[in-house]
């Protein structure tokens, strides 16, 4: 067949491969990549052992075309495309095609590393101005004059901003090389979201917004990790500050969802009445380096990183997120969480979302 | 959005425009009822639990925008006083009306309030806009 010809002068593996893990069918490339048998990971990628399935099934479960899943194979890292499913065989198979990712991967560590190398180091020296200047300004006996005091104040707010920031980069740098790790705990939503709402409480004060909680004790208890589900909270709140003006409102709540009398999730949201999002941004908003057209009203800009951690912090723990925005009127950062049982505890890692 | 489409349909319904619509047009109160019936409707729609969130935050925004802020003081007004019947009130309603004796400032009724903070202030802006009590 002129379709197999054209496969067969492809430099990129691409095989045939049915449900039990038999290859029906390779190029000249596949057999280049992974000899003349490839039946060891095959067998392994094609194994249905209880609940668990290997990464060749979920092609076969999830009956759709054109996806694709990143595997090990052999120490490699190959990108798994699905190009279709052939019934011209005994037993139902699927056309994939394999791309050798593995020196992208391995650059991406070594910039991934670097990054986390040059937060950390910035790190330090910030943490003493910061220290130093908190010093200086809690000084009670200390008769500093009135612009002095807010200059000093400025200098710490701008370094409390750059701390942020760095923290955001070694932050996604995790993520990015997959070691952001998370303690799967018993965690009290409404203790996370009180803690969240007291940290800024301040902020929100010196900026003339009211910030107020939205919540009741009785919230059920999700399973992950404490500070990293603040840390979402209060990079959402912190986003709402950015954009809310004087005067405004930025509300934190959390509702439960049940099925019949057991709560099956929770849903958190974070809202303000700030001057909304285009409706052309809206869905960006939880990527990579994407931020919102409008403008900071506190000045100074962001990594663009922010909400990208939320994301994979909710991600990590089971949940989902969206967002609801009118021009103008306000926007509504919402999280929703699954309430899991207390058995389930471990550690959980973000993975960087695919694609 | 006077009237929310059937929730047999596939396509979600395009909240933000409908829900701008209908704050031009009708305002918050009526906005944010239907968006209560559209919440029955459509109770897996995480946005539009979003949307409900934005105007709920619009309508204490709005009841905290009294020129005394928190210190402003609620009073129970005539008509609930002779009428009070008329009123169908939740429990919380209920409870924030005991509360009310003319002296206690907003400050004070959301120290005394057993509930949250927002579901304080979201239900005296409640009270306010069916007439119960006036914050002069």
């Amino acid at each position: 067949m002129t379709e197999h010809r054209i496969a067969e002068k492809l430099t990129s593996p691409i095989a045939i491969i049915n449900q039990h893990g038999d290859v029906e069918w390779k190029n000249p490339a596949f057999e280049a990549a992974f000899g003349p048998d490839a039946k060891d990971w095959l067998k392994e990628a094609s194994r249905v052992v209880g609940g668990e399935r290997g990464w060749l099934q979920d092609f076969f479960m999830e009956g759709e075309e054109h996806r694709t899943t990143e595997v090990e194979i052999e120490g490699r890292s190959f990108r798994v495309e699905h190009l279709m499913n052939v019934d011209e065989y005994a037993t139902p198979a699927v056309a994939l095609w394999f791309e050798d990712v593995t020196q992208q991967r391995q650059m991406e560590q070594a910039k991934s590393d670097f990054t986390a190398q040059i937060v950390h180091d910035l790190r330090g020296p910030l943490s003493g101005i910061q220290g130093t200047l908190e010093f200086v300004l809690s000084q009670e006996g200390t008769k500093l004059d009135s612009m002095y005091t807010d200059l000093l104040q400025e200098a710490q707010r701008e370094s409390e901003r750059m701390m942020g920031l760095i923290n955001e980069l070694l932050d996604f740098s995790k993520i990015e090389s997959g070691s952001f790790v998370m303690e799967k705990e018993p965690v009290r939503v409404a203790g996370v979201l009180k803690r969240a709402v007291r940290s800024l409480q301040q902020v929100a004060s010196r900026d003339e917004v009211f910030l107020l909680s939205a919540h009741g004790r009785d919230v059920p208890q999700v399973i992950g990790s404490v500070e990293k589900l603040t840390q979402a909270i209060i990079n959402l709140v912190s986003n709402s500050l950015k954009f809310t003006p004087k005067k405004g409102l930025i509300s934190v709540g959390a509702q439960v969802v049940r099925n019949g009398e057991v709560p099956e999730s929770i849903v958190i949201t974070v809202t303000d009445s700030g001057m909304g999002i285009k409706a052309a941004e809206v869905q960006q908003i939880w990527e990579k380096y994407k931020q919102s057209g409008n403008k900071s009203l506190r000045g100074g800009g962001g990594t663009g990183l922010g909400l990208y951690i939320v994301r994979q912090i909710v991600e990590a723990h089971g949940g989902e997120v969206t967002v609801a925005s009118i021009e103008g009127v306000g926007t509504s950062m919402v999280i929703k969480l699954p309430v899991r049982k207390s058995t389930d505890t471990g550690v959980i890692t973000a993975q960087r979302t695919l694609a | 959005m006077s009237s929310v489409a059937s929730p047999k349909s596939t396509v979600v319904p395009e909240w933000a425009r409908l829900v701008a619509d209908s704050l031009k047009q009708y305002g918050v109160w009526h906005t944010y009822l239907k968006l209560q019936e559209a919440r029955g409707a459509y109770p897996n729609d995480l946005s539009l639990r979003g949307y409900t969130e934005i105007i709920r935050n619009n309508i204490v925004r709005d009841f905290l925008a009294h020129p005394k802020g928190l210190a402003a003081v609620p009073k129970l007004s005539g008509e609930f006083l002779t009428n009070f019947d008329r009123f169908n009130l939740t429990a919380q309603e209920g409870y924030l009306v005991s509360l009310i004796d003319g002296r206690l400032d907003l400050q004070k009724l959301l120290v005394l309030s057993p509930f949250d903070q927002f579901t304080t202030l979201f239900n005296l802006a409640k009270l306010q806009h069916e007439r119960a009590i006036t914050v002069p």
